[in-house]
């Protein structure tokens, strides 16, 4: 087996008293596709926070690409390749859609390559580009996903960690993420998923785990993870 | 093109390139720096230092303030104090700022003691006396100084349009403005845009502040009204936007200048029109937003979220309840055995400062509303009382005098109307601010001190060329309190009944409407609780007791004089206050009593340059509040329930994530 792109080991994250996570452990191989399971506040979006430098973790140790990256801030982290997308739309919204590309690919891109980017952005989804001057917050939560999507596929990352992309979109539109998700795998990209759409989620991934009350409780081929998660859901009284 | 019409032209410009500074901060880190005049006026001293004393020519002395001092001043300033404040409680975010505006100017006058004395016809950017030349075309003069100024503004305008608009830089800062999370995860380091924009933002404070020297002097009311008109113009363009800032700057200073062709040149109309400018600016302005009913004038959270207080451990219970204020009293009431004379009147004035400041426990404290009008309440109180003491008759009104047949009236019956009459202008201030939140309250209500300061307190009936009114010591209910001792015990007396009925009015259905009312406004009125009336309220017994305090503290003095309560003390009462804890009685009373006694022990004992100490020492103290907003009698009150074993924890707080 190669050496995994993402290695979370024995994660800890505590807001003031409260704990969030404890001891949590993912790994995403390269160019993989990892689903995290689990009800409300099971700590799905408290992994991708710690990951994507959001937050920082009490305890335990995040590798990425070969380096130790615990606590690193959010904007060193993109500089390396690995794009996280928060939960709600990470968009700008009183910039224009074309300054919002250009801020998102002024990092991971090199000056000369820049338009390039730009234009296969565009390339992946026409309608930016007919509202590129427009201001980002006066886009349909549909288009301001695909704005966030655009940035990964015009300047692929190495890791994408997209927390609940669909959240509170039309079902249409969703499709529309998955298949930009999907073509960003296609183009090398790691994905590490935090999905409300389980099958969807199952059915992208390859593996999964599943969080509850801030601990991993399983994890294991995607094809299996259904079943377990009704256990948990429906079975499991105690832990509930 | 008259004179005036440039001369607003010139004014405006050098307010515009101050708002401009403001705007960019608040739009970077969501904190409204009031030090931002004083931050100004230390630029100007400096740049005055290396022109005046150090002998340097204008360009490096302007190069090396600008591009130098002030960007590390803002560097410092931001990595100290306003790097906390972002996520802090709105509360400490002002007060904080609050500390500053204390500490600053008594830092510089102590690092640069020249700045102490008054400084004759401050040199700008231009050689002095500055040429004049005449423009043809336009039929109007125009000196090397509003050259300048005007030249100032434009480099201004264009370099900062351009870098925003134009450069990669630009571009991260709008980012970073817009969405700081979003701008985080697109790779911009938010932390190094925040520092840079506290950097640009003194310079431009600086610039603004050497500008205005030449014309208006180096002195510090000068340096206030420049922080009002720039929160003014920053309310016309909403805090954020650049563009509408100045325009609003250019308007008032348009204003400012034109006025002076249709005003009498001398009187009070004329005296007060500056600072009311600002003020009806700023108040149409918020009116007009709110009936657009696009803005709801709080707290922006864009920056992420606002820590929340955690709750304070429930006090004693019973017996136990008493023992702490038992102490206090009793401390307080055995004074005169262990003092002699001259210290036992230092110690009456702090005792009359607490009561004074027992106005800002009430409002800042429980109601949580952050008001800079408080001593300018409690200058009412002590100059109507004053007023009626004496001559019986307010703005040449001769009022009867029921009590007794000579001209002045008792001074009981004269404290408690100066206290009444406090009462409707709080209420007027409230209600005019009822729909503000937070800083725009706090703006709102220091544009109507300014107000306050040059309509009435200005008058000469007041004013006396400076002296104010004498006053004596009062005679209540047939007991004569003229000696120290029982005036002192006097105080005390009133100092305990009011702390009293404050401290029930905490544990009242009001107190509790007013604490639901801090932590959450609308889930406060969801629970049906009338938040307009628990404001009002708060208002009005905090505008009594400032007028109460302000007339005993004018009593204890022996005179009632505009400047005992002018708006600058009013910040360092303000600043002391919420050092020791603006929600506890007992800090208002350690307050008063540092804030008479320091100055006098540092006076004794300290040579003459180290009088800005103390006042350095109360803006720190305040500065020290992004650390524990609560104030220091709490934490130490927090950590002996704690040693004892208390429920109570000390919670730290972090901000959480997204």
């Amino acid at each position: 087996m190669t050496e995994p792109l993402l290695s979370v080991d024995g994660l800890d994250v505590r807001y003031g008293e409260a704990q969030a996570l404890f001891g949590v452990s993912v790994e995403v191989p390269p160019g993989g596709a990892v689903a995290v399971l689990g009800p409300n506040g099971a700590g799905k979006s408290s992994l991708a926070a710690a990951i994507g430098g959001r937050a920082r973790p009490a305890g335990g140790t995040i590798r990425f690409d070969g380096r130790d990256v615990t606590g690193w801030a959010a904007h060193r982290l993109t500089r390396l390749g690995l794009a996280y997308v928060p939960e709600g739309r990470a968009i700008f919204p009183h910039l224009s859609v074309l300054e919002n590309l250009r801020v998102r690919l002024r990092y991971p891109v090199p000056r000369r390559e820049r338009a390039a980017a730009l234009d296969r952005a565009f390339d992946a989804f026409p309608i930016l580009a007919e509202r590129r001057t427009q201001p980002a917050g006066t886009l349909s939560g549909g288009e301001q996903q695909m704005l966030s999507l655009a940035r990964v596929l015009a300047a692929p990352p190495r890791l994408l960690i997209a927390d609940e992309m669909s959240l509170g979109l039309a079902p249409i539109v969703v499709e529309l993420v998955f298949d930009g998700l999907a073509r960003a795998r296609r183009e090398g990209v790691a994905v590490l998923l935090i999905e409300q759409y389980v099958e969807r989620a199952l059915a992208f991934a390859e593996t999964a785990i599943i969080l509850r009350r801030g601990r991993r409780v399983w994890g294991g081929p995607a094809k299996e993870a259904a079943t377990e998660l009704v256990a948990g859901y429906l079975g499991d009284e105690r832990s509930g | 093109m008259p004179g005036y019409v440039l001369a607003g032209l010139v004014l405006g410009s050098i307010y515009a390139v101050s708002a401009l500074g403001l705007v960019l901060t608040y739009s970077s880190s969501r904190v409204v720096n009031f030090a931002h005049g004083v931050t100004a006026y230390a630029v100007a001293v400096f740049y005055h230092w290396l022109n005046h004393e150090q002998g340097w020519s204008i360009l490096p002395s302007a190069a090396v303030s600008l591009l130098v001092f002030a960007p590390a001043l803002g560097l410092f300033l931001w990595a100290v104090l306003f790097r906390r404040l972002t996520h802090a409680p709105p509360t400490t975010r002002f007060l904080a700022t609050v500390g500053l505006w204390v500490a600053l100017p008594a830092a510089v006058r102590l690092v640069f003691p020249f700045s102490q004395g008054e400084i004759n016809a401050p040199q700008g950017l231009a050689k002095l006396p500055a040429s004049v030349f005449h423009l043809s075309a336009l039929d109007v003069s125009i000196n090397a100084n509003q050259i300048a100024v005007l030249a100032g503004a434009v480099v201004v305008v264009v370099g900062m349009t351009a870098l925003l608009r134009a450069t990669p830089i630009g571009l991260a800062t709008r980012a970073s403005v817009d969405s700081p999370r979003s701008a985080e995860v697109s790779g911009i380091n938010t932390t190094l845009v925040t520092a840079g924009s506290w950097m640009v933002g003194t310079a431009l404070a600086g610039l603004a502040g050497i500008l205005l020297t030449p014309i208006l002097g180096l002195a510090d009311l000068e340096f206030t009204l420049l922080l009002v008109v720039s929160l003014a113009a920053a309310v016309v363009g909403r805090l954020t936007s650049l563009p509408l800032t100045f325009a609003g700057a250019l308007v008032i200073g348009l204003i400012l200048g034109i006025s002076v062709d249709f005003l009498p040149a001398h009187g009070v109309l004329t005296t007060g029109f500056r600072p009311s400018v600002p003020f009806v600016v700023m108040l149409l302005c918020l009116l007009l937003y709110q009936g657009l009913g696009r803005e709801r004038f709080e707290v922006d959270l864009r920056a992420g979220p606002v820590e929340r207080e955690v709750p304070a451990p429930p006090p004693p219970r019973g017996w136990r309840a008493a023992v702490g204020p038992g102490i206090v009293a009793v401390a307080l009431f055995s004074v005169p055995l262990w003092l002699n004379g001259f210290w036992i009147g230092v110690v009456s004035q702090g005792v009359a400062l607490a009561v004074l400041f027992l106005t800002f426990t009430i409002v800042t404290g429980e109601g949580g509303m952050l008001s800079l009008v408080q001593a300018t309440l409690a200058g009412i109180g002590g100059l109507i009382t004053a007023a009626l003491a004496t001559h019986s008759s307010i703005f040449g009104w001769q009022v009867p005098n029921p009590f007794s047949s000579s001209v002045g009236w008792p001074l009981g019956p004269a404290i408690l109307a100066g206290a009444l009459v406090a009462v409707p202008v709080g209420l007027l201030v409230a209600s005019l601010s009822l729909r503000l939140g937070d800083v725009y309250l706090a703006l709102a209500t220091l544009a109507f001190a300014l107000l306050v300061e040059q309509l009435v307190f200005a008058r000469h009936e007041f004013d006396q060329f400076g002296a104010g009114i004498q006053l004596g010591r009062p005679m209540l209910l047939g007991i004569d309190f003229n000696d120290r001792t029982s005036f002192f015990l006097l105080l005390a007396a009133v100092f305990c009944v009011v702390a009293l009925v404050a401290v029930n009015l905490r544990r009242a259905t009001t107190g509790l409407v007013l604490a639901a009312m801090r932590s959450s406004e609308q889930a406060a009125a969801t629970t049906g609780v009338s938040v307009v009336r628990a404001k009002l309220l708060a208002f009005a017994a905090s505008s009594f007791v400032a007028g109460l305090g302000g007339a005993l503290f004018a009593i204890t003095i022996g005179r009632a004089s505009p400047n005992s309560f002018n708006v600058l003390i009013g910040i360092v009462w303000l600043a002391i206050v919420a050092t020791w804890g603006v929600r506890s009685v007992v800090g208002a009373l350690v307050a008063g009593l540092l804030f008479a006694v320091v100055p006098q022990l540092v006076a004794e004992h300290l040579p003459a340059s180290w009088a800005d100490v103390p006042t350095l020492l109360f803006g720190l103290g305040a500065i020290g509040l992004a650390r524990e907003p609560r104030g220091i009698i709490f934490t130490v009150v927090n950590a002996t329930r704690r040693a004892r074993g208390g429920r109570g924890t000390l919670a730290l707080t972090q901000p959480p994530v997204r």
